[in-house]
């Protein structure tokens, strides 16, 4: 940034010219929105990717879970890797499946309750996971623009003062103060409309996203039901 | 994470170096320097400064009167026409001709009556000088004249060479009449002073005549302009050259710019935008309005569209323009009529300020 030279030396309206000319007030506005934007942008991107990888892992571990392998089978794979997703519910079913067998249980009903207990938490932890800093792009969205305005209110209040220094009411002495002031307002529009719209876009798609993993927990929760039952009568047969 | 910050950052500083570089300073507007008049008066020099020719000749590279017809040249002649004798009267037309062709002759009869006046004004001063050497100082106007036509008195050259120290002149008179003994100069000079006043009158108009050295006394111009039978008028000089646009006198006057703004300001008060406020485009519209002007100021007629600007509401809006700053009176030079004879207007709404 730093090395950048002017695009025009003569001209004193370029935009980089409007910046270096602002007060330390506008600037550090300026600064502080320029940076929200690469943020923004950042968790935009981040998101997206990870959006579009958490789809792909889901149809792949649907596709796994109905081919008809033993879920005993799936949960020894799947047990030592890191899982995301419908996997991780899957995981945390299985182990507090396990756990509940392994020492014997009691009671059917409570055991159902436990892992219901478990699969919701995993559900949970995999929607904040997945929901983590949208909120920060729906402020910058509804924040940027009053920031924006803030610098530029500023800026024009100074060159008022500096016009009423100069006692001249000529376009050319009042242009300049106020074209720089008015770039804080367009950079925190470049920054919250982006936001405005991503936020949108990915909040529906975290929505889809969290209500197939309930699908599929709701799913998994009647499958190990079913099998507990089945243990349970065997055991009094 | 790290990839999308990355990418994030990439883009940013991407953006920003292309806008430092492609959003430098817009290019600053172009002020046009803008007539504030809508109402401008073509300053055609043709109707603003005429030359001598002929009101319906085209026009040529050189202004030339109508050619005359009658071929003897009179020496000295200043005003272009047919006339025998040179008057810068302007040639009244001859609308009857018929009865007064022959009564044409008689000019020549007054001639010698307004000659006599003047050999009589000119003989009646000569011997009065003598008496009153020491009265020049009092009239210088007069002194001149007499030392031309009593040359021949070597006395009075005398005479007049003493006085010539003129400031000593208010001293002379006082001494003059102790020494001398003549009580009658002194009195003479009151008494005849009204007379002789009267007297040089004419002789002071023949004598400054010929110190203008261009135009002599000429008897015939006074006989040609007391002569009512003929019409009278027109100058005496020849012309060949093939006639030019324009008017029967050469006017250098033009219309200051102070005066033709002051006549564009009054018509662009007087005109009302046809359709003003409803909404009719009249940016590009452009009329030209033709109108005369008489003497009293006047216009004469009614003003007629010189260049239609294609829409009737608005050509008629300059014409009612026109009309009404008529009604208030045009705002002219009294004393410049004939440089406003004829008037053209352009009406231009787009240089109309609000």
């Amino acid at each position: 940034m730093e090395n950048l030279p002017l695009a025009e030396p003569g001209v004193q309206l370029s935009v980089w010219a409007l910046f270096l000319q602002a007060g330390w007030v506008v600037k550090l506005v300026m600064i502080g929105l320029l940076l929200a934007s690469v943020w923004t942008w950042a968790i935009i991107v981040d998101k997206l990717i990870g959006y579009t990888r958490t789809r792909a892992a889901m149809n792949r571990f649907e596709q796994v879970f109905w081919s008809g392998q033993s879920l005993e089978e799936l949960y020894r794979t799947l047990a030592d890797r890191k899982t995301s997703g419908l996997s991780s519910i899957f995981v945390a079913a299985m182990r507090e499946w396990k756990k509940s067998f392994e020492k014997g249980a009691k009671s059917a009903h409570g055991l159902q309750t436990r892992i219901d207990k478990a699969m919701d938490l995993a559900l949970t932890r995999e929607m904040e996971r997945l929901e983590g800093r949208l909120g920060f792009l729906a402020t910058i969205g509804s924040a940027a623009p009053f920031i924006g305005l803030f610098g530029t209110v500023v800026g024009i209040m100074t060159s008022f003062q500096a016009i009423a220094g100069s006692k001249s009411t000529n376009l050319a002495v009042v242009a300049p103060g106020i074209a720089e002031a008015l770039l804080a307002t367009a950079i925190g529009l470049l920054a919250a409309i982006p936001a405005v719209i991503a936020y949108n876009k990915l909040s529906s798609d975290v929505g889809k996203i969290g209500s197939r993993m309930e699908g599929f927990a709701d799913e998994f929760s009647a499958i190990l039901s079913r099998q507990i039952d089945e243990k349970v009568t065997a055991k009094a047969a | 994470m790290k990839a999308g910050l990355s990418t994030s950052v990439v883009l940013h500083a991407t953006l920003l170096g292309f806008g430092l570089f492609s959003l430098s300073a817009p290019r600053a507007f172009e002020v046009a320097d803008v007539e504030a008049l809508p109402v401008s008066i073509i300053p055609m020099e043709s109707l603003t400064q005429i030359q001598k020719g002929d009101k319906k000749a085209t026009l040529s590279e050189k202004p030339a009167p109508l050619p005359t017809k009658r071929p003897d040249d009179v020496p000295d002649a200043r005003e272009v026409g047919d006339n025998k004798i040179d008057t810068d009267k302007p040639p009244t037309p001859e609308t009857k001709p018929t009865p007064m062709e022959a009564t044409a002759a008689p000019p020549p009869a007054p001639e010698p009556k307004p000659q006599q006046p003047v050999k009589q004004a000119e003989v009646a001063p000569a011997p009065k000088p003598e008496p009153k050497p020491a009265t020049p100082a009092t009239e210088v106007a007069a002194l001149p004249a007499p030392k031309e036509e009593v040359k021949p008195d070597p006395v009075k050259e005398a005479i007049a060479a003493e006085p010539v120290p003129t400031p000593d002149a208010a001293k002379l008179p006082d001494q003059a009449p102790a020494p001398q003994a003549k009580p009658q100069p002194p009195k003479a000079e009151t008494a005849k002073a009204p007379e002789r006043k009267e007297a040089e009158k004419p002789v002071k108009e023949a004598a400054a005549r010929p110190k203008s050295d261009e135009k002599q006394f000429n008897a015939d111009e006074v006989s040609a302009l007391l002569n009512k039978a003929k019409a009278a008028g027109g100058g005496a000089k020849r012309s060949t050259e093939q006639a030019s646009l324009g008017g029967d006198k050469t006017k250098g006057a033009k219309l200051s710019q102070s005066e033709m703004d002051a006549l564009s300001t009054q018509l662009a008060g007087c005109w009302a935008l046809p359709g003003a406020g409803g909404g009719e485009d009249l940016n590009g519209l452009r009329v030209s309005v033709r109108f005369n002007v008489d003497a009293s100021g006047r216009v004469e007629g009614s003003p007629r569209v010189e260049k239609s600007s294609g829409n009737r509401n608005f050509d008629e809006s300059a014409l009612r323009a026109v009309r009404k700053c008529d009604r208030a009176g045009l705002l002219l030079p009294k004393d410049k009529s004939d440089t406003w004879a004829e008037i053209v207007v352009n009406f231009d709404p787009s240089q109309m300020l609000f």
